[in-house]
């Protein structure tokens, strides 16, 4: 439990993914008239929340972006994540941006990608599972799955690429 | 310590005022500058490590220990700046007021100009540090990841992404970061906090 706590209390991505994440739960409760009264208490929590999250630590994680289980956001500082979709157990660090590019479809990335720091995703590309992405790479075409992508503009140097020994575990 | 703040606030205070630099601007630009305020957490809590690995805990270490516990977080967000304890730096180093600074190298020495949105750590899975040498120019958006080492007066052009070493003197620009001049003198880039360098102007002739 003081684990858990400390965790908490140092780790800003952390934070902000909890934050999304009750956002999301607000959202999904829409439909339950029972719990009506409670929530623009909790819609004004969220929007505190969100606010001290982006003006604080510069994580901005939209409620319009679709991520899955196990998010784990490295550092603080510019990291944008709107208007998208992540698979399962993916990571991001700073000053990274996903899907910012104004309306229309994001990009989708798979399960278990790896986004460097200061990489940025726009577009509706696609990004396969188990990409890799190198701190630094601009990525607008579409990614096959387990490939390594390096540069401005990104390309794929390296196929059947295993992040599994970099992505944090569990 | 001391004499490396006395000659950080030098540094802060003649790029911020070019003109004139008196020793009430050098006492001013404590209150005005919060890249120096970080880099005066950076060499307290350095000297803290070297403290407690000589002498263990003291009344000195543990009080130091507490001021720099209660004062990391809010430094951190106020500066949005996150340099690691354990780089040893040398006198007379500038870090952005602009903060965004993610930096964990070995070392940096003196005379290096940082600026704003400036990543500098270890390869995923690797954990040599890089190494930044001395009278360095590091402009904004750059990424220095690796075990690598940036030499004596290099320059490293905005938004590079540098994973290799970059030789002494020599100009790395690009993402991947190519060398792009060898022996260029960046006294003149150093001398002001100008950021906006025209690349063509630092291409092989």
């Amino acid at each position: 439990m003081r684990r858990v706590v400390a965790t908490m209390w140092n780790q800003m991505g952390l934070q902000a993914v909890l934050v999304y994440r009750f956002g999301q739960l607000l959202r999904s409760s829409r439909r339950r008239i029972l719990l009506w009264p409670l929530l623009p208490f909790g819609w004004l929590i969220y929007g505190l929340a969100v606010l001290w999250v982006r003006r604080a630590y510069g994580i901005r994680i939209a409620l319009s972006a679709e991520i899955g289980a196990g998010f784990w956001v490295g550092h603080f500082g510019g990291v944008e994540v709107i208007n998208c979709r992540l698979g399962e157990r993916c990571s991001v660090g700073q000053q990274t941006k996903v899907g910012r590019t104004g309306d229309g479809a994001g990009p989708q990335v798979g399960d278990g990608a790896w986004i460097g720091a200061h990489s940025r995703i726009t577009g509706p590309v696609r990004v396969g599972n188990g990409v890799t992405i190198a701190p630094g790479a601009r990525v607008s075409r579409d990614v096959p799955d387990r490939a390594l992508v390096v540069g401005d503009p990104g390309r794929v140097v390296f196929r059947g690429y295993d992040n599994s020994q970099i992505l944090p575990r569990a | 310590m001391w004499s490396a703040l006395i000659a950080d606030a030098r540094l802060y205070s003649r790029l911020r005022w070019p003109s004139g630099n008196s020793a009430l601007r050098r006492v001013l630009i404590w209150f005005r500058s919060s890249g120096l305020l970080v880099l005066a957490l950076q060499r307290v809590s350095y000297g803290y490590l070297q403290q407690r690995a000589q002498r263990g805990w003291t009344i000195g270490t543990i009080l130091l220990r507490v001021l720099i516990g209660l004062t990391r977080r809010p430094m951190m967000i106020l500066t949005k700046c996150d340099v690691d304890d354990s780089i040893q730096i040398g006198p007379g180093v500038y870090l952005s007021d602009r903060g965004f600074l993610i930096l964990g190298p070995l070392r940096i020495g003196s005379g290096t100009l940082i600026h704003e949105r400036v990543t500098i750590g270890v390869r995923a899975g690797d954990p040599g540090k890089p190494v930044i040498g001395e009278k360095v120019w590091i402009g904004p958006d750059c990424v220095i990841y690796g075990n690598l080492s940036v030499g004596d007066g290099a320059t490293v052009l905005p938004g590079a992404v540098v994973s290799m070493s970059v030789p002494a003197r020599a100009v790395a620009a690009g993402n991947p970061a190519t060398i792009v001049r060898r022996e260029f003198d960046n006294t003149g880039l150093r001398s002001s906090l100008a950021r906006d360098i025209d690349p063509q102007s630092l291409a092989p002739r």
